[in-house]
């Protein structure tokens, strides 16, 4: 289950995956950029806007319609960021043509509206002011909404601090500020710059995916596609940084992050990306094994690693009091995977387990494409074979070798505050 | 085994053992996954039960859920571990009115399931494991309660509710769980993981005779025999509080709605009432309904307007909610949104179109394992028949969907749970 590669005009690759596995068919469209302030913010802004109205439905209402009619295909786009990439994205699926009455004539016009809905907003030359103006606002309700998730808030101020004088300490969808200030006229702009010149990539997974293809190829047109992008940056820890902030809430979050040295292009990769697994990647993890099990301290603590960047960020809901007490537990996993106290089991485990969710994603058509993202990125697509290899090459010493490189640069707490109790509602 | 035509193809198997589970299997060919999950008929539900020659017991809340986690605690390990060795995952849930452990698997099911069916038979309940746990499950339910949207039902169930446990936390209090006994975790234990009370799912690119012979040699021969007998507490009709507000570190407020409804319909007519009231609801908060284009328009509600209808043979209510700068002014549109809806209001063309996607969305959704198991499990516990869904989408008529709507959005048997920021002390 890969993809075949194609060129498509300037700029534009495709990728196939003809298979009958599945009763849907799946489309996505990857656009990318380099990620900075203004311009995520004015990206961040086109997947609302997308969903307001397009030439031919020129409201939500006809938009939704529109696809009940061809039996809940669906649309969707949104925003990704990757490394320092952002990637707006565009997503079709429907009921695979074969089970549908007149499947033919179905697949060329849910494909028509697709494209339709993503390239042809409604509005005259240019997006429909109103719209504009609901849409702004509504960004910045979502942006000061991130407050309402703590673990989700918590993981982005880290992330924001950290890399404060990174374009990846900026937020996929930007800041409320930047929002605020956006016109129409510039974000209308951009949208079209993206769809012409920027690197995209298009991913087609069903029965019928050739044909589908051969139509999308009809539809994408006028593109020039010289956009080119940078490579993220790298940088030295100085001094491991600690902030704290404190919230009317009833549990502590706490995120460690590490910068890894190590990325997606590295030799050295899936070593880390199997220390990633040892370390708190599953539920036999050091992590899950010492601060849940063995001293209760926490619900959920896990770590997660971004390849592209190359961080690795630990996350654990706690108890306010027990900080101290994790954060020492915590950082001696990390040491024990750095220093090889590993066992043959752990290791074997964790091996098998990140070979099994692997080759899991062949049997979901989304996974199948979005495992591809870092590839598109760094312009290495790899199969899920290559992957598996790589996978079962890494040895304890190599583990030793790629978790060597990881530094603790900023630990950072959200936790109630001291002079307050647990925070209760009142009727 | 029985075997039973799904719509998009497929066979499902099933058979019921000499024991009395009740085992399921759906073949996936080209799939490389397989998923299976044991299901005990035994949720929050179930705190009150008798017990022959005992009468009524009443348990505290949350044990179902500490009984899940506590199985995965074994004399010699973890369970976590044992699957990891095969490159499987396993996790469980607990809800209202089952408990279901699970796992996924690319080439060992054969161990998995063995190994699924013998972690949960053998309960290993030590006062050493139990005192542990607490702390984690009390982290759990703090994770829970700084979740806004996980507050603003709990609050709406309290307001609708006077005795029915569906108005407490699953996981159930802090306190409750401090109060738990080893005792009572085996009591229950004992009394609901009976085979009788069990099903198992499996689904995937398997032999469903071969998992028939696995299952009948890996479980217990029988259990005690003894059917469950649950004691659920008598619902008055009416409601306990109309009105609810509460403050949280959140960024914005945020209204929901709700209704009471009488938990009446079996079988076919539950599956029939789900749908109609999906349907509904899909023309208050669906993105293709006037209701939605009206309210989104005047700035009431935002992309989280939604409305769903959850109808159960133990409870039933329907909640509506949004996040909104204007929860008085979005409740007093909604009131004349609904009076509208329920006094005639509903479209044909419109609940046809509804139908075209809801036929989509079932056979798009038989692609994912999770959901189609547990649409089958659910069958099973709660009699609404998965399998004739596209039969009975059917037959489902606008005026069915008119009727539904007057009847069950009472004003009467509604609450409202209003979310407030607060300004956080930083």
């Amino acid at each position: 289950m890969n993809f075949t590669q194609q060129e498509m005009g300037p700029g534009v690759r495709l990728y196939l995956c003809p298979t009958d596995k599945f009763k849907t068919l799946t489309c996505k469209v990857f656009i990318q950029q380099d990620l900075q302030p203004r311009e995520a913010a004015q990206t961040a802004l086109v997947p609302l806007l997308l969903r307001r109205g397009s030439q031919r439905f020129p409201t939500t209402g006809d938009i939704a319609r529109e696809l009940e009619d061809l039996y809940a295909a669906d649309f969707g786009s949104d925003v990704l960021k990757i490394g320092e990439r952002q990637i707006l994205e565009f997503h079709f699926q429907m009921v695979d043509p074969q089970f549908l009455p007149q499947g033919q004539k179905l697949l060329r016009r849910s494909l028509e509206t697709f494209w339709e809905i993503a390239s042809r907003p409604y509005g005259e030359g240019g997006f429909f002011e109103p719209y504009f103006q609901q849409e702004r606002h509504n960004l910045v309700q979502e942006l000061e909404g991130l407050i309402n998730d703590k673990r989700t808030y918590a993981l982005v101020r880290c992330t924001a601090l950290m890399c404060a004088q990174e374009p990846f300490g900026i937020y996929k969808y930007g800041d409320a500020d930047t929002v605020r200030s956006l016109t129409a006229g510039e974000v209308y702009a951009h949208y079209q710059k993206l769809l012409a010149g920027y690197p995209l990539d298009i991913f087609v997974v069903g029965s019928q995916a050739k044909k589908a293809a051969e139509i999308l190829a009809g539809l994408i047109q006028g593109r020039d596609g010289q956009q080119k992008l940078q490579p993220p940056q790298r940088v030295e820890v100085e001094q491991p940084r600690y902030f704290e902030e404190n919230m009317d809430v009833q549990q502590a979050v706490l995120v460690m992050g590490y910068r890894t040295k190590l990325t997606y292009p590295d030799g050295d990769y899936y070593s880390l990306l199997v220390g990633n697994g040892l370390l708190g990647g599953f539920a036999h993890s050091k992590l899950f094994i010492n601060v849940r099990e063995k001293a209760s301290l926490a619900y959920y603590v896990s770590s997660s690693l971004e390849g592209s960047k190359g961080l690795l960020t630990i996350t654990a809901g706690i108890s306010g009091e027990q900080k101290e007490q994790a954060v020492e537990i915590i950082q001696r996993q990390v040491r024990d995977v750095q220093e090889g106290r590993i066992s043959a089991q752990e290791l074997e485990q964790t091996k098998r387990g990140l070979i099994s969710s692997m080759r899991s994603m062949q049997d979901n058509p989304s996974s199948l494409v979005d495992r591809n993202l870092i590839g598109i990125v760094h312009e290495e697509l790899r199969s899920i074979e290559e992957v598996v290899e790589a996978i079962e090459a890494v040895t304890l010493d190599s583990v030793v070798r790629a978790m060597g490189h990881l530094q603790l640069d900023t630990t950072y707490i959200l936790r109630p505050s001291p002079q307050k109790g647990a925070g209760h509602g009142t009727d | 085994m029985e075997q039973i035509k799904l719509p998009g193809g497929e066979t499902l198997f099933q058979e019921r053992l000499a024991n009395g589970l009740q085992v399921m299997v759906l073949p996936k060919r080209q799939f490389l996954r397989t998923f299976g999950i044991l299901s005990v008929h035994y949720g929050s539900l179930d705190s009150k039960f008798e017990l022959p020659g005992r009468g009524a017991v009443e348990v505290p809340p949350g044990i179902a859920h500490f009984l899940e986690h506590k199985l995965f605690e074994e004399e010699e390990g973890s369970v976590f571990d044992r699957f990891a060795a095969w490159g499987a995952s396993v996790n469980a849930f607990t809800s209202y009115n089952q408990t279901s452990y699970f796992f996924t698997t690319i080439d060992h099911w054969r161990e998995s399931l063995a190994y699924l069916l013998e972690f949960v038979h053998t309960p290993h309940l030590t006062e050493e494991n139990v005192e542990k746990e607490r702390g984690i499950i009390e982290q759990e339910l703090r994770m829970y309660a700084d979740y806004p949207e996980h507050r603003i039902v709990a609050t709406l169930l309290e307001n609708l509710y006077h005795e029915n446990p569906v108005r407490l936390d699953i996981g159930g209090t802090v306190e409750s769980v401090r109060s738990i006994t080893l005792a009572e975790l085996q009591l229950c234990y004992d009394t609901f993981y009976q085979p009788g009370n069990m099903a198992l799912v499996v689904v995937g690119d398997v032999e469903p005779q071969a998992v028939l012979e696995l299952v009948r040699s890996s479980c217990p021969a029988g259990g005690n025999g003894q059917a469950v007998l649950r004691v659920d507490p008598a619902e008055p009709s009416g409601i306990v509080k109309p009105w609810a507000e509460t403050q949280l570190p959140i960024s914005r407020p945020r209204y929901m709605l709700g209704f009471k409804h009488d938990p009446l319909w079996r079988g076919q007519e539950l599956l029939r009432m789900q749908i109609a009231m999906t349907l509904g609801l899909r023309l208050l908060s669906g993105r293709s309904s006037q209701a939605y284009a009206q309210l989104y328009g005047e700035g009431l509600v935002d992309d989280s307007f939604s409305a769903s209808f959850r109808g159960h043979p133990r409870f039933a209510h329907s909640l509506i909610s949004s996040e909104t700068d204007d929860p008085q002014a979005l409740h007093g549109r909604l009131v004349q949104i609904i009076d509208g809806l329920k006094a005639g209001g509903v479209e044909e063309g419109e609940v046809e179109r509804l139908k075209k996607g809801f036929y989509g969305l079932f056979l798009g959704a038989l692609d994912s394992f999770e959901y189609t198991a547990n649409r089958l499990t659910a069958q099973y516990f709660e009699g609404t028949p998965y399998y004739s869904y596209l039969e009975v989408l059917a037959e489902v008529t606008a005026r069915d969907v008119q009727s539904a709507l007057a009847e069950m959005l009472d004003w009467e048997r509604s609450s409202v749970s209003i979310l407030r920021p607060v300004q956080s002390h930083g």
